[in-house]
C-alpha cells in the first residue's frame, strides 16, 4: 500500500479478511499442538492442582480435604531436609557445575586443530542415559574397589567414603550429574563465543589488553545473555534433581540426599498418598514460577543497561 | 492464493488425523464386556517371552481355563508391580484386572482401599477352608477380609553361600541358627575371603523391612496399639540389640563389606556373583539370582530358617495376586475363578503341580522345586512335593535347613499400619548405623519414633 493513499472501504474488507483467514489458518495450523499439550500438558497440571487439595485413591471419587494435605506437608519433619538437600545441591551444582562448562568452552575455542574431536567427546555423556551413567559411576564411587579410590590411592590419597557418608554423599551426585549434563552446555558455550565478532578482540589486543582482561572486558559481557539462559535453565533443572538420588542413594545415607522431587516421588508412590505429593508439587511449582519470573526481571534491567 | 489454500487444506488435513490419532486413546482404555458376550479378563503374572518353558506352561494354562469356564477369556499381561505405573493406571482406569504385588505392598493398598476383598467369591471355592491361616493373615485385614491369593507364600530366612562358607572353613551344612552364630561366621568370611560376610539392606524402605525382620527374631515388634491407634513400638531393647549388632559387625568385625546402601536387588545381584556369604531372603531369591542375575554355580546357593535371638519369629514374604478396586463385580467373581485355578489348584492338586513341573523342566533355566510354605495342610504339601519330585532341579538338600526349622517359627506379619512410613523412617536409622562409626542408636531410634509417631497420629485422625 502507497503511503499517502487512503484505503478504500473494499481494500479495508479485503484486508481484514485476508486477516482472519491468516488467523483461521494459524489457528488450524495451531490446533493439533494446542490439543496435544492441553491434554498431556496443561491438563495434568490443573489436575495436579485439583488433587492437593483432595484425598483420593484414583478409585473411589475424590474427597475435598481443604488445606489439609499442606498442614500434613508442613508438619512432617522431613520436608525441611528435604529443601535444605535441594538447596545444597543447587548450590553445589552452580558453584562446581556452572564455571566449569564455561572454562571448558574457552579453552576449547583457543584449539585449532581436532576441535571436533573434544566437541564430541564433551557431549558424549550427554548421550548416556542417566541411569546408566548413574549406574557407571556408582561403581566408580565403590568404596572397596571402585575407580576414584584406586586411582586415588595410587597417589598416596583415600580412600574416601563418596556416597557412603551424610558428609560427602551430595557432593559425590554433584560430581557426576556436571559429567553428565556438561555437554550441551559446552556447545552453546561455544556457539556463542565463535559468534563474537573478532574485530572486538582485535581492538582490545591493539589496546594492550591481556588476555584476562580480554575475557573480562570482551568475551564475558559478550556472553551474558547466554550465561544468563544457562543459569536460569540449570537452575530449574537442579531444582527438580531427582535421578541421582533415586538410584545413587535412595535418599540416603540418613536422609542426606532426599531431595523435594524425591520426597514427592515417597508421597505418591510409597506412601501412596498422591493429595499430599500434588500439594508438595504446587508449592515447588509456585517457587519454579517465582525464581524465573525473578530471571525475566533481571534480564530486562540487564537488557537496558 | 493457491498455495495458501493448499496450506489450509493440509493444516486441516493434520487436525483431523491428530483427532483421529487421539479418539484411537479410546483403544487404551481397557474393553468393557456387555452382558452376552462373555469377559475378558487381563491378568498380570504371564512370563515374559525370554522365559520360554513358563511362557508356554501360561498359555496352557489360559487354555485350560477357558476351556473349563466358557465365557471367560484371559488376556496376559507380563507387567509387574511396579509403582509408578500402577497409579497411574488406575488412576486413567486401565489396570488390569489381576495385579501381581509382592507381598510388602498388599497391607498399604489395602488401607487406601485400592485393592477389592475377594473373600465372598473365594468362598465359593471347595476348598476355600483348607487354606493355611497364617499364609491369608498378611494379605486380609483387621475385620478378616481376604484380599488376594499368593502364588509362592515365604517366610523370610537367612540366605548363604556354601562355597564361601567352604573356603572360610566352616560347614555349608550347619548354617547358623543363632545372629552370635552369624556375627561370628560373618567375621571369619570376611577375613578368610576378602568378601562380604553379610549384607544388610538400608535403601528404597528395604533397610526397615529388613531391620523389622530382625527385630521380630529379636523379640521386638515394630507398632502396637494405644487408646485405640497404632503408635510406634521399635524403639526398644530388642531393636537396639539388633542395631548394636549390626553396629559391632559393621565397624568392630569389619565383617558387612564397604560397599553399603544397598536395596534387596542389589544384594542377589552381589551374590549371584559370589561377593556376598550371607543375607536375609526368602527361597524365593534362589529363582531371581539363576533367573534374572544368571547365577551359574546355583549349587553355591543355601537357605536356613531365620537365625534367632530370642524372638523365636520370622516375616512372611512372596508374591500375591490381588483384584483392583476398580474392576466391576463380574469381573471380580471371574478374576477370583482364574486365581483359584491358577495359582491356588496346582498348590492344591498334586497331579495339577506335577504336570506344570513337568512342563517347566523342559527348560534348564527354570528353577523347578523350590520350596515354598504350605498354602493348605503339611500332608497336603507333602503330596505336592512327593508329585513333583522327578522335575524337581533345585539342589533340595540346600534347602534342608530352612524346611525343617521354619516351621518351628512364629509367622509375623509386615507392621498392620502404614508399614512403608514405618520403614522409610527406619532405612535412616539402618544407613547411620551402616555408615556412621559413632552413630547413636538410642537418639536414632529415639527421633525415628516421634517422627513415625507424628505421622501416624496425623493419618489416624
Amino acid at each position: 500500500m502507497a503511503a499517502g493513499v487512503r484505503p478504500t472501504s473494499a481494500t479495508r474488507e479485503a484486508a481484514r479478511k485476508g486477516r482472519w483467514r491468516t488467523d483461521l489458518i494459524a489457528g488450524v495450523f495451531l490446533l493439533p499442538a494446542l490439543v496435544v499439550f492441553g491434554l498431556f500438558s496443561w491438563w495434568p497440571i490443573v489436575r495436579g492442582l485439583l488433587i492437593s487439595f483432595q484425598q483420593t485413591n484414583l478409585v473411589e471419587p475424590a474427597r475435598w480435604v481443604g488445606l489439609d494435605n499442606f498442614r500434613t506437608l508442613f508438619a512432617d519433619p522431613l520436608l525441611g531436609t528435604a529443601i535444605g538437600n535441594t538447596l545444597l545441591f543447587v548450590g553445589l551444582a552452580a558453584l562446581i557445575g556452572f564455571p566449569l562448562p564455561l572454562l571448558l568452552a574457552a579453552i576449547m575455542s583457543t584449539v585449532r586443530k581436532g576441535g571436533g574431536a573434544y566437541r564430541f567427546l564433551v557431549y558424549l555423556p550427554v548421550i548416556i542415559p542417566p541411569v546408566v551413567s548413574v549406574l557407571l559411576w556408582k561403581w566408580f564411587y565403590d568404596p572397596g574397589s571402585g575407580l576414584f579410590n584406586a586411582v586415588l590411592g595410587l597417589v598416596g590419597l583415600g580412600p574416601y567414603p563418596w556416597l557412603q557418608s551424610p558428609n560427602s554423599a551430595m557432593l559425590s551426585l554433584v560430581l557426576e550429574s556436571t559429567w553428565a549434563g556438561m555437554g550441551g552446555a559446552v556447545l552453546i558455550y561455544l556457539a556463542a563465543m565463535v559468534a563474537i565478532p573478532s574485530e572486538l578482540y582485535e581492538a582490545a589486543e591493539s589496546d594492550g589488553a591481556s588476555i584476562g582482561r580480554r575475557i573480562w572486558h570482551v568475551m564475558l559481557p559478550q556472553l551474558r545473555p547466554v550465561i544468563g539462559l544457562l543459569l536460569l535453565m540449570q537452575l530449574i533443572s537442579t531444582v527438580q534433581v531427582f535421578t541421582e538420588p533415586y538410584v545413587f542413594t535412595g535418599g540416603g545415607p540418613q536422609d542426606s540426599t532426599v531431595t523435594v522431587l524425591l520426597l514427592i516421588f515417597r508421597y505418591a508412590f510409597q506412601n501412596g498418598d498422591y493429595g499430599q505429593a500434588a500439594a508438595l508439587s504446587f508449592l515447588l511449582a509456585v517457587a519454579l514460577a517465582g525464581l524465573s519470573a525473578g530471571y525475566l526481571r533481571a534480564t530486562r534491567s540487564w537488557s537496558r543497561t | 492464493m493457491r498455495s495458501t489454500r493448499r496450506l489450509g487444506t493440509l493444516a486441516l488435513l493434520g487436525g483431523v488425523l491428530a483427532a483421529v490419532a487421539l479418539s484411537g486413546c479410546d483403544s487404551l482404555t481397557p474393553s468393557s464386556s456387555k452382558p452376552g458376550d462373555g469377559i475378558t479378563l487381563r491378568v498380570q503374572g504371564m512370563p515374559p517371552a525370554t522365559e520360554k518353558a513358563t511362557l508356554e506352561q501360561f498359555n496352557k494354562l489360559v487354555a485350560d481355563f477357558e476351556k473349563a469356564n466358557p465365557g471367560i477369556k484371559i488376556q496376559g499381561s507380563t507387567n509387574v508391580w511396579e509403582p509408578l505405573t500402577f497409579s497411574a493406571k488406575l488412576a486413567g482406569g486401565s489396570i488390569e484386572d489381576v495385579i501381581s504385588v509382592p507381598l510388602t505392598e498388599p497391607q498399604g493398598l489395602i488401607q487406601r482401599k485400592q485393592v477389592a476383598p475377594i473373600t465372598a467369591e473365594l468362598k465359593s471355592w471347595d476348598h476355600y477352608k483348607e487354606f493355611n491361616p497364617q499364609v491369608l493373615q498378611p494379605i486380609s485385614d483387621t475385620a478378616g477380609d481376604v484380599y488376594g491369593v499368593p502364588e509362592a507364600p515365604f517366610a523370610l530366612g537367612l540366605v548363604y553361600n556354601r562355597a564361601l562358607f567352604t573356603q572360610a572353613g566352616l560347614d555349608p551344612d550347619k548354617p547358623p541358627t543363632t545372629w552370635t552364630e552369624v556375627q561370628a561366621y560373618a567375621k571369619q568370611i570376611a577375613a578368610k575371603t576378602g568378601k562380604t560376610g553379610f549384607l544388610q539392606e538400608s535403601k528404597d524402605n528395604q533397610g526397615g523391612w529388613q531391620l523389622t525382620m530382625l527385630s521380630y527374631a529379636h523379640g521386638g515388634s515394630m507398632l502396637r496399639q494405644q487408646d485405640g491407634k497404632y503408635v510406634a513400638d521399635f524403639n526398644s531393647a530388642a531393636t537396639k540389640t539388633a542395631l548394636n549388632l549390626l553396629k559391632t559387625m559393621r565397624w568392630t568385625d569389619n565383617s558387612m563389606g564397604a560397599n553399603q546402601l544397598n536395596n534387596q536387588a542389589d544384594a542377589v545381584k552381589a551374590f549371584a556373583a559370589g561377593q556376598v556369604g550371607m543375607f536375609m531372603g526368602t527361597p524365593g531369591t534362589y529363582r531371581l539370582a539363576k533367573v534374572t542375575y544368571g547365577m551359574t554355580n546355583t549349587g553355591d546357593y543355601g537357605i536356613t530358617s531365620m537365625p534367632q535371638a530370642g524372638g523365636n519369629a520370622t516375616l512372611s514374604g512372596g508374591k500375591i495376586y490381588m483384584v483392583p478396586a476398580s474392576v466391576s463385580a463380574e469381573k471380580r467373581a471371574a478374576a477370583v475363578k482364574w486365581l483359584t485355578y491358577a495359582y491356588a489348584q496346582p498348590q492344591y492338586d498334586p497331579q495339577v503341580a506335577a504336570a506344570n513341573a513337568k512342563a517347566l523342566a523342559a527348560d534348564p533355566k527354570a528353577a523347578v522345586g523350590v520350596p515354598t510354605l504350605p498354602l493348605f495342610d503339611k500332608a497336603h504339601q507333602d503330596q505336592i512335593n512327593e508329585a513333583i519330585k522327578p522335575y524337581i532341579n533345585v539342589e533340595l538338600d540346600h534347602f534342608k535347613a530352612y524346611l525343617t526349622g521354619t516351621p518351628t517359627l512364629t509367622l509375623r506379619s509386615e507392621p498392620p499400619f502404614q508399614a512403608q512410613t514405618v520403614y522409610a523412617a527406619l532405612d535412616a536409622v539402618v544407613q547411620a548405623v551402616l555408615t556412621n562409626r559413632n552413630a547413636d542408636v538410642d537418639a536414632l531410634l529415639a527421633k525415628a519414633e516421634s517422627d513415625v509417631n507424628a505421622k501416624l497420629l496425623a493419618d489416624q485422625k
